[in-house]
């Protein structure tokens, strides 16, 4: 047994190492100091082993930490500090109860699997359960620390804490227990990543339950969340009988990783599913034809049979927008308070929206439905390469996404100044035509951003990988400067004209830097 | 006309995969590339598509003496997998590439006649090109290069994933086409080289190579091209 688990753990390091070693190779000056010989070099593997271990300790537990802080203690507070700790333990036992089934372990069909049972014919009942005492251990200690931490800081008892992890591993052996049974009666398999219908309503259910009843004043007493996680052990023990007196391990996972056997080659397999989720995009209902010619008419259909992915989420938003500048404006003229809140808010939150602007933007969707529906094959036409034609065809298309930007961005730009007003206005009249400048100038700015983005560093191969780090770079970098500026404190005036100068001076150099590199840069990669 | 490359080069870290590849193709007939697996064969044509930029060398045309560059019109491109733009119908393809080209295709015809000639059923000509099967998608593009007329094709396997009657309707069309113009058709399988192609070049440790059949029957000719893709060291 620990002969298995040995080999099957030494497999896994293994091609986790060689995927951080081809993960270093990816990041720009990085590659340039590595050896040809990447895979070989024993230093490297080491470095690579090192962060490997660091990523599966680290991983586990800044995983499970993250988890309770956002789902148990964020959200719990939420509901005031009456009760809390109480509610801490409503919340985790609910939330317990669903990762039970929703998040089994045993019913995942990961690479781990495939590779090592059938690719490599380890013995798959061995296999398994030492796999899944390795992962329920791993899972139940990595819960521990942040538990303490929650038990320390915020008063939840420290027997709580400690029953815990065994409720959740109990809960999640019992449903493995209980599928196993299932399949062994029926012969159906659970997939984990294909939960059924049902497995969604109890999951509603038990959301409820978990955030709807705080909410009513009801909450589990910390008694009962004890007994309960202590007479769940019952079940666990069932499961843990189950698990380890069930022999058709082989036949099972034969059956759920079926749909793996035909994507030996993982990267043929990611290819053929970015294809398929792309082509899922295009849209042709009645009356989506053109009465344009060339290119024109071209890219008006692009955007049509796109209008899911594109002008549907843009609408979509524009009318959350909508909804929440009349909902701002509506409680500014009902309550004083909320007037003078949102109007301080107002008055200092500029910057902000560089972030909102970035979150609403389609430029990422819009590049990408581009490359993959559109320009993956169409580069491989030699007219559509030469460079007239690529510059005409960036030209309708930036027109095309500024469009598709401008409809949230006109509805912000048009409900702030209003809110603005509405809420005890501003001496500082400028104020009413900088807001609507600085945000629909950022709007503009980011559907530039993305397509100069696109056209001068093209990122996709053949095969849609996205294999530019430059490019990846650059996304990030985006998004870091955009979260940044949700940290400082600007005054709009200089924000708003500093905004839309940069935003203006960026669109006319990013443009000029299209026509006169797109010609050579905007290839397919292979 | 004569497709000239000398000393092409091409190197992807150390590993060089095109060393010294110079050949002359004649206008008029159809060459089988035979290569082994990860011989290079779609990085050679990548190169002259200019999708990949060489390391070293040239390619220019010849005619009646004179050298000139290749312009990206004169050249074609068909990939083993088809591509065309998923969210137009064949028609709508056929009908933008049409005005998009109107300067440069001779004596167009109409947009049924063209699908007459790859035998594409009336019904399908306004589907979504996302719904059409692999050969159907093969054919549009192989329709496109028969309305630009390129001087030179590159067909990268473009028959290995038809089924029977595709790929012998693929065949007539090649055959149809080779006329005033080159046709490099890469395949590994030696057969279908043998049967559609005038001559057989192959790419061999970055190295381009004609088998002459001379005076050989099919079987010394088969024999021949494989004792050269054998030889580990051939240079």
């Amino acid at each position: 047994m620990f002969k298995i688990f040995r080999i099957a753990f030494s497999l896994k390091n293994t091609y986790r190492v060689n995927t951080i070693l081809f993960s270093l190779k990816q990041i720009p000056l990085v590659k340039r100091l590595l050896p040809l010989r990447l895979y070989q070099s024993r230093g490297l593997k080491r470095l690579g082993l090192v962060l490997s271990i660091f990523w599966e300790i680290a991983g586990a537990l800044l995983g499970k930490l993250l988890y309770l802080l956002l789902m148990v203690v964020w959200a719990g507070n939420l509901y005031g500090k009456e009760n809390g700790t109480e509610i801490y333990a409503h919340l985790l036992f609910f939330l317990t109860l669903i990762g039970a089934y929703m998040n089994t372990y045993l019913f995942n069909p990961t690479n781990d699997k495939y590779y090592a049972m059938i690719l490599m014919r380890m013995d798959a009942r061995k296999y398994t359960l030492t796999d899944y005492g390795y992962t329920l251990l791993r899972t139940g200690l990595s819960f521990l620390p942040a538990l303490l931490w929650i038990s320390f800081s915020r008063g939840l008892p420290l027997w709580a804490c400690l029953l815990a992890p065994l409720h959740i591993l109990s809960v999640k052996l019992a449903a493995a227990g209980l599928f196993l049974r299932r399949y062994e009666k029926t012969g159906v398999c659970s997939n984990e990543n294909l939960p059924p219908g049902l497995a969604w309503g109890l999951t509603g259910i038990l959301l409820g339950a978990a955030y709807a009843l705080p909410a009513l004043g009801l909450c589990l007493p910390l008694p009962l969340y004890g007994a309960l996680a202590l007479f769940s052990l019952v079940p666990g023990i069932f499961g843990i009988i189950k698990i380890a007196g069930f022999t058709e391990y082989r036949a099972m996972y034969q059956m759920l990783l079926a749909q793996k056997r035909c994507a030996v080659d993982v990267k043929q397999s990611v290819q053929t599913a970015v294809l398929e989720q792309n082509r899922k995009n295009i849209s042709k209902e009645g009356g989506m034809t053109t009465q344009k010619e060339g290119f024109a008419g071209f890219q008006e259909l692009f955007m049509k049979r796109h209008r899911k992915i594109l002008w549907k989420s843009a609408k979509r938003m524009a009318g959350i927008l909508a909804a929440a500048s009349l909902g701002a404006a509506g409680a500014s003229l009902i309550s004083r308070e909320a007037a003078l809140a949102l109007n301080g808010l107002l008055l200092k939150a500029l910057p902000w929206f560089a972030f909102i602007m970035y979150t609403v933007n389609r430029g990422t969707a819009f590049t990408q439905a581009l490359f993959m529906n559109c320009d993956r094959s169409m580069l491989t036409y030699s007219f559509y390469k030469k460079p007239a034609f690529i510059l005409r065809l960036f030209r309708l298309r930036l027109l095309g996404i500024i469009g598709v930007n401008l409809l949230p961005a006109g509805v912000l730009a048009a409900g702030m100044p209003l809110i603005l007003y509405l809420s005890g206005g501003t001496g500082q009249v400028l104020y009413y035509l900088l807001y609507p400048a600085s945000i629909l100038a950022m709007s503009v700015f980011f559907s530039v951003h993305y397509l100069t983005l696109y056209y001068l560093l093209q990122p996709y191969t053949a095969s849609t990988e996205l294999k530019s780090g430059t490019y990846r770079l650059a996304v990030w970098a985006t998004y870091l400067v955009c979260f940044l500026l949700l940290q400082v404190e600007v005054p709009p005036l200089l924000f708003g004209i500093l905004s839309v100068v940069f935003c203006l001076g960026y669109c006319g150099a990013a443009c000029a830097l299209v026509y006169r590199l797109a010609g050579r840069t905007f290839r397919i990669r292979y | 006309m004569e497709f000239v490359i000398e000393h092409l080069e091409k190197h992807f870290e150390k590993k060089q995969v095109l060393r010294d590849v110079s050949f002359t193709f004649e206008s008029g007939k159809i060459y089988g590339l035979l290569g082994r697996n990860g011989a290079g064969k779609t990085t050679l044509f990548n190169c002259l598509n200019r999708d990949m930029k060489a390391d070293g060398g040239r390619f220019f045309i010849r005619e009646e003496g004179k050298e000139r560059e290749v312009l990206p019109e004169e050249m074609g491109y068909v990939l083993s997998t088809p591509a065309v733009p998923e969210f137009l119908t064949g028609r709508e393809f056929l009908k933008f590439f049409m005005e998009i080209n109107r300067d440069s295709i001779r004596r167009p015809k109409t947009i049924d006649a063209y699908f007459d000639q790859v035998g594409i059923a009336p019904e399908d000509r306004d589907r979504l090109l996302k719904d059409y099967s692999h050969g159907m998608k093969n054919k549009m593009q192989m329709l496109v290069q028969i309305i630009a007329r390129p001087s030179i094709l590159l067909l990268d396997e473009p028959l290995t994933s038809l089924d029977v009657v595709a790929a012998e309707e693929m065949k007539q069309l090649l055959r149809s086409q080779k006329q005033e113009r080159i046709l490099i058709f890469s395949t590994h399988i030696m057969e279908l080289a043998l049967d559609l192609c005038d001559e057989i070049v192959v790419l061999n440790q970055g190295i381009l190579e004609e088998i002459r059949r001379e005076n050989l029957d099919q079987k010394e000719f088969r024999e021949r091209i494989l004792e050269m893709l054998r030889e580990e060291g051939h240079v």
